[in-house]
Parts: structure tokens; sequence; C-alpha cells
């Protein structure tokens, strides 16, 4: 990106259409458990927030046209997904000592506790 | 110390004399060292979601009910903080760019005035969760305690990602303060603004990071049944 040359109001254009795009998902990520994919808020809050980090880093990190530093975000990404698959999706899906963890059995103690939930502050 | 330029003379095979290029100049790579080292914040924090996400795939429920306990209101009020700091922060540089040195100054102070908001509510946030007996090492939080276990690790969590997060807002503070330092003493100017380009990169990846900290902590239980705001 050549930031030599500025063109003041149509880059100031740019940055408060962005604003206003970013505040419009901050408001669907408060509607949507009530809204749509009631049962997939997860996957729903998660799909925003990519959203948002599209506009974030292709307009105010002024990414869009940066081949090399666009490649090397790419891979970082592609490291950490690769991961998330071996942990998430292999390990976690194969999970072979929930008898014997204790990551998972000390839910059992605290299971007569389940009333314990703080409560919303 | 200043950064006065320096050229330095190379001499090649032939005889012929050429200048070697000052980093000063080279905005590009000034740039592209600074995403090197945003890509290690990505990687960092890609770990930290990484453990959460397999100990709520070992809890899913905990996790729901512990992210239903959260402020969604100081949360959403941070995120709105964060999310117009960015554009005063982009407004900064752009007005630095446009020669606009005093409306730029304006700007950073506006970010830092945000940022500084943004401590305090997560400030106020932190000292209601203690004031309920959550905090790191403390009451619920506690191995004794009947909390369910997977609330406890949320919570561990929280408390970590949001503490580290809060730890990248303080010392952006510091890179901002330290910016107008370099801008009143003439260093960082419409010409030479690779500093402010990389201070306001930082930011983003500041404000990257939250967009997806508030939807995994405070939203995910936000249509269960079990409370919250």
């Amino acid at each position: 990106m050549d930031t030599k040359t500025v063109n003041y109001q149509e880059e100031k254009k740019v940055y408060y259409k962005v604003l206003v795009g970013l505040l419009l998902l901050t408001a669907v990520t408060f509607i949507q458990p009530h809204m749509f994919m009631t049962h997939s808020t997860f996957l729903a809050q998660m799909l925003i927030a990519v959203v948002k980090a599209y506009l974030i880093v292709i307009y105010y990190m002024h990414l869009k046209g940066e081949k090399l530093i666009t490649a090397m975000v790419w891979f970082a990404l592609a490291l950490v997904t690769v991961f998330f698959i071996i942990v998430i999706g292999i390990d976690v899906a194969n999970f072979q000592f929930g008898a014997e963890s204790h990551i998972t059995t000390a839910a059992e103690h605290s299971a007569g506790a389940a009333d314990a939930t703080p409560a919303a502050h | 110390m200043g950064h006065e330029y320096v050229p330095e003379i190379a001499t090649d095979r032939d005889g012929n004399q050429h200048e070697v290029q000052g980093w000063q100049g080279d905005f590009y790579g000034g740039k592209l060292g600074f995403w090197l080292f945003m890509l290690t914040e990505i990687m960092m924090f890609g770990a930290m979601f990484l453990a959460l996400a397999y100990y709520n795939a070992l809890h899913p429920q905990d996790f729901l009910d512990a992210s239903a306990s959260l402020n969604r209101l100081l949360g959403g009020t941070n995120t709105v903080i964060l999310l117009v700091s960015a554009l005063t922060m982009g407004l900064g540089l752009l007005k630095m760019r446009a020669g606009d040195v005093k409306g730029a100054k304006l700007m950073i102070w506006a970010t830092i005035i945000l940022a500084t908001a943004f401590l305090i509510i997560k400030g106020f946030e932190w000292r209601a969760e203690y004031n309920h007996g959550i905090f790191l090492l403390h009451d619920k939080l506690l191995p004794e305690s009947t909390l369910p276990f997977g609330q406890k690790l949320f919570f561990g969590l929280y408390f970590s990602m949001t503490g580290l997060h809060g730890v990248h807002i303080i010392i952006g503070i510091g890179l901002m303060l330290w910016l107008l330092k370099r801008i009143n003493a003439g260093k960082v100017t419409t010409d030479h603004h690779i500093l402010f380009w990389n201070i306001a990169l930082y930011w983003d990846i500041v404000h990257l990071i939250w967009v997806f900290v508030f939807p995994y902590y405070y939203m995910i239980g936000a249509g269960g049944v079990t409370g919250g705001h």
C-alpha cells in the first residue's frame, strides 16, 4: 500500500463505514442467542467474530492488496488450525481416560453441587 | 538517543560506491517485521484458545453455565469502547499521513482515554467477581470448593486471558504515550510515520483478540436458562 499519497476524505469514509459494520455486527452478537441459530450459539458467535476480524484485518490493518503479509497470516492461521484439529478433532474426540483423568473426574465430586453455579453479577 | 540517518558507503568488486540504505527509510521492512511479531501474538493467544476449546469440549455444560454468569453489559460496553478506540487510532494515523499533526495527537489522546476506560470497567468487573468469590486462588476457585470443576477451569482461563489482554492494553497505552513523545520531538512525521503505523497495528491486534475473547467468554451461555444479563 502506498502510504505517501493520502486521499483523506476517501479513507476517512472507509473507516466510518467499517465502524458502522462492526457496530452492527456487535448488535447482532447480542441478539443472536434469542433470534437465530439459538441451538448453535457457539458456532454463530464465532462466525460473527470471523466476519468482524475480516473487516478489521482488511481495512483497519490495511491488509488489502498485501500479498506477502497475507500469505504469512494464512500460514500462521493454518498452523494454529492444525493444532486445533489434532487436539480437539482427534485427541478430545477419542478421549480414553475419562475415568482416570483429573480434568474430567474432578467434576464427579462436584456433581451434587450443580446448584453452586455463581449468581449472575 | 536519536536516529539521525548517517549514510554508509559500500564498495562493490568493481570499485563502484553505493549508498547503503538505512532502515529508517525501509517502510515495508518495518511493517513486515512488525507483522511477524503480531503472528507470534496470534499463536500465543491461539494456544490459549486451544486450551479453552479443549476444556470446553470436556465440560460443555459447565462452560455454558459459567458463561451465563458473566456480566454481558460491562463486557459489551468494553467491546464498543475498543471498537471506537480502533477508529480513533486509525483516524490519527490517517491525519498524520495527511499532515495534520495536531489532529493526529488529539486522536492518540482519545485512544488513550478509551483504553483507560476499558481498564477501569474491567477493574469493576473483576472486583464484582471477586466479591462473588470468583477469582484466581480465591474462595470458589480453590480446589476444595464445590463449584463444578469445568466452571473452575472456565474462570481460571477467563482471568488468565482477560488479564493477559489487559496487560496488552497497558502496554498499548505506554506505546501511545511514547509515540506522542516521539511526535513532539519531531521524530515521527508525515513522511516518516512507520512507528505510528506499527503502534496502530498493535492496537488493532489488541482489538482483534478481544473480538474473539468477548463472544467465547460472555456470549456462549447467553441463550441458556441458568441466568445472566
